[in-house]
């Protein structure tokens, strides 16, 4: 089992406050934990596959981020305790409406979705199906 | 009629192949020479002539019975089917007349040899032809009529076949040739063009010589051969060979010739021109070729000859010279390795061709393409900015703006609003970056100019004179005051303003920071490096990303990614280029390179 937590991974503090709002409209049941680079998030993630049961139900992910930004993330990810890919539903969430993004996030199994900002509900409401 | 036997007998034991016959034409004694010489078995008795040649004729017989001499060679076929021609000479034995010694020889040999220059005469096409003055009469062999292209029994006289001549240049060239060698004995050798009596032009060579009694030429004799072909073919090879020079000529290609077994070299005038030297100031062309060669290209160029000697690679290349007035030029050269039966190389001919003008119209389209390139890259970040900096701050806008129709409290509403002003600004200054960047274009280096480095430097101190002290920063600058750069001043300023405010941001809370500018002329270009002691970065990991846009690489809230992008863009325009060395926690140092003669790095 999974906490009810949702780890936001953005570099953007106006988008994690706003994002933080709506999620608590939509997916209110849920605590959000906000980090600002693939790293921090990393760090957290090794540290709770010890005890999976501490590991969050879902990843909303940037992709351009300093220090170490999210398809390295994904890269990491890969070599990581496998508990992470399999309990946690990660979204990308970004502005980057490039093709070979969206075809470079295809190449990752472990991947749910990719969602281009703006966040809105709708997108939040879809997530949620898939959580249940 | 008494005879000696004894006499007869004596030829028993002759080493030439004969007979003894008697008036009757009847064998009455043989040399034993004879049998071997017929191949004829040893205890065999002959007496009839035709026993030994059948065809022997009846003139001949005729002949004996006369008592006369006489020689005639006559073809016999062997019991094995070869052909022998035997030359039969007959003559009286004794001084009476009746006896008669014939003797037998095998012409073989000589009828062939005879055969094969007969043989050689016609496929050459060579009659003959003489004139005898004092009869006025014109004897032509058969060759020397069928190259006239008349029948056998043709009758020249010396007027025909002087009309047999073109006219024009080549009749009028005879008719003197006779006329001198009639006069005073003068021999003549000449290649004209005859028409035949058919009408067709051929040309021959026309030998004559004068027989001569007294000082006054009594007769001409000569030699008539047909060289059309091989006169058309050298025509033909001529006019090649002229229209190859023309092309050669205007191509600007010179030629040359090495004899590698005697080490000898041989250029023609156009590779003195090509080389710009003068052929009397040189021993040897080797020594020539070496001398005017580039330093730096000198090893590869000999090298890669010698490899085409050895038949590893064909000769094909490109080498620089330095010519008589210090300026450089670009040569293209090719050749070709003859071998001889043994596979050793002899002779090495090859072509040199002036390229500098391709090279540097080659250069340029090059130097486009780079700056074409350039920009290229530059469009792509820009559309990586209008998808990632400004989508981003703009659907931050969107979504703050659409969440503030719902109901939130009065704080959160106050919250997003103030976000929202921060969005738009936010908006607004990655489009000022945005319109620095585009406002970085490629030069054709007539913004170039000679910049003093030390007081460039001084001035962005004192800009960012606050910013200094704050930091205490110890910054020592080991450059001359009188050295000067490259460079395109407002870009040289905020190149150093980038750098200095980077090694403020980015520096090591536990030191003192300390920023040290050093130069090192080189003869192509100048290096200006920047070292710091700051906090470093790791290049393993982010080398590549260093200069791009918005990239960050380190957790601080001021970093955005675009100054070290800026200050790449900055030196490319002024032809330059940035270089970065760095250990984590050791310090950066960045190394600017100016070009020293407004040429491209490359």
């Amino acid at each position: 089992m999974t906490t009810n937590k949702i780890f936001l991974v953005d570099d953007d503090l106006i988008f994690r406050k706003a994002a933080t709002v709506l999620l608590g409209q939509e997916l209110s049941e849920f605590d959000v934990e906000h980090f600002e680079n693939g790293l921090e998030v990393y760090n957290e993630l090794i540290e709770l596959a010890e005890a999976s049961e501490k590991l969050p139900q879902l990843i909303l992910l940037d992709i351009n981020m300093p220090v170490m930004n999210g398809w390295e993330l994904l890269e990491e990810l890969k070599s990581a305790p496998h508990q992470i890919r399999q309990q946690c539903q990660i979204y990308i969430l970004t502005s980057s409406i490039a093709p070979e993004d969206m075809n470079l996030s295809k190449t990752y199994e472990f991947i749910n979705g990719y969602i281009t900002k703006p966040l809105t509900s709708e997108d939040l409401k879809r997530i949620a199906e898939n959580l249940a | 009629m008494k005879t000696n036997t004894s006499a007869l007998h004596s030829i028993k034991h002759s080493l030439i192949p004969s007979v003894i016959v008697d008036k009757d034409i009847q064998i009455v004694e043989w040399s034993e020479t004879l049998l071997h010489f017929f191949k004829l078995e040893k205890d065999l008795v002959l007496k009839e002539l035709s026993e030994l040649l059948a065809d022997i004729a009846d003139a001949s017989k005729n002949q004996i019975a006369l008592s006369e001499n006489f020689t005639e060679t006559i073809p016999v076929i062997n019991r094995n089917g070869q052909e022998r021609w035997i030359k039969v000479n007959a003559y009286p034995f004794c001084d009476k007349g009746e006896f008669f010694q014939i003797s037998f020889d095998d012409v073989t040999f000589d009828k062939n040899q005879f055969d094969l220059a007969q043989q050689a005469k016609r496929m050459a096409k060579v009659g003959s032809w003489t004139v005898d003055l004092v009869n006025d009469k014109l004897f032509w062999s058969n060759m020397t009529k069928t190259i006239h292209e008349v029948s056998n029994d043709f009758i020249p006289d010396l007027e025909k076949g002087i009309n047999f001549y073109k006219e024009g240049k080549h009749r009028d060239l005879i008719i003197k040739l006779v006329a001198e060698c009639i006069e005073s004995g003068k021999s003549f050798d000449e290649e004209l063009i005859i028409v035949t009596a058919k009408g067709n032009e051929k040309w021959v060579r026309a030998i004559g010589n004068a027989d001569r009694t007294n000082n006054k030429t009594i007769g001409l004799r000569g030699i008539f051969q047909d060289i059309d072909s091989v006169k058309r073919q050298q025509i033909e090879y001529e006019r090649v060979n002229k229209r190859l020079r023309i092309a050669i000529d205007s191509a600007n290609v010179g030629v040359w010739d090495f004899d590698i077994i005697h080490n000898n070299l041989i250029w023609d005038d156009k590779m003195y021109e090509l080389y710009d030297v003068n052929k009397k100031d040189f021993n040897g062309v080797y020594d020539l070729w070496e001398s005017t060669i580039h330093p730096e290209d000198k090893e590869r160029a000999a090298f890669e000859v010698e490899q085409a000697i050895n038949g590893k690679k064909e000769l094909n290349t490109e080498f620089r010279i330095i010519k008589q007035d210090g300026s450089i030029a670009h040569i293209h050269a090719e050749a070709e390795v003859f071998w001889n039966k043994k596979g050793a190389p002899y002779r090495m001919i090859g072509a040199n061709m002036d390229v500098t003008r391709m090279k540097r119209k080659d250069e340029r389209l090059r130097h486009l393409l780079n700056v074409t390139e350039k920009q290229n890259q530059r469009l792509l970040n820009f559309t990586n900015i209008v998808s990632h900096n400004l989508r981003s701050n703009s659907s931050n806008i969107s979504m703050l703006s659409g969440m503030l129709k719902t109901n939130l409290s009065a704080d959160k509403q106050r919250e997003f609003i103030e976000m929202i002003q921060t969005s738009s600004s936010n908006l607004d200054e990655t489009i000022v970056h945005l319109n620095e960047t585009i406002k970085i274009q490629a030069t054709d280096g007539r913004e170039i100019h000679q910049t003093p480095v030390k007081e460039c430097i001084e001035n962005v101190i004192e800009s960012i004179n606050a910013l200094v002290i704050e930091s205490s920063a110890k910054i020592t600058i080991k450059i001359d005051e009188s050295l000067k750069v490259n460079a395109i001043k407002p870009y040289l300023g905020s190149v150093f303003l980038n750098l200095l405010t980077n090694s403020i941001k980015y520096h090591n809370p536990k030191k003192q920071l300390k920023i040290m500018v050093t130069a090192k002329v080189l003869q192509n270009q100048t290096i200006i490096s920047f070292s710091d002691n700051g906090i470093g970065i790791d290049l393993k990991k982010h080398g590549l990303k260093m200069f791009q846009m918005y990239k960050t690489f380190h957790n601080n809230k001021d970093a955005k990614g675009i100054g070290l992008f800026i200050t790449k863009n900055h030196m490319e325009a002024m032809n330059g280029k940035i270089e970065v060395q760095s250990e984590p926690n050791q310090g950066s140092t960045f190394h600017l390179y100016f070009m020293n003669n407004s040429k491209k790095l490359r």
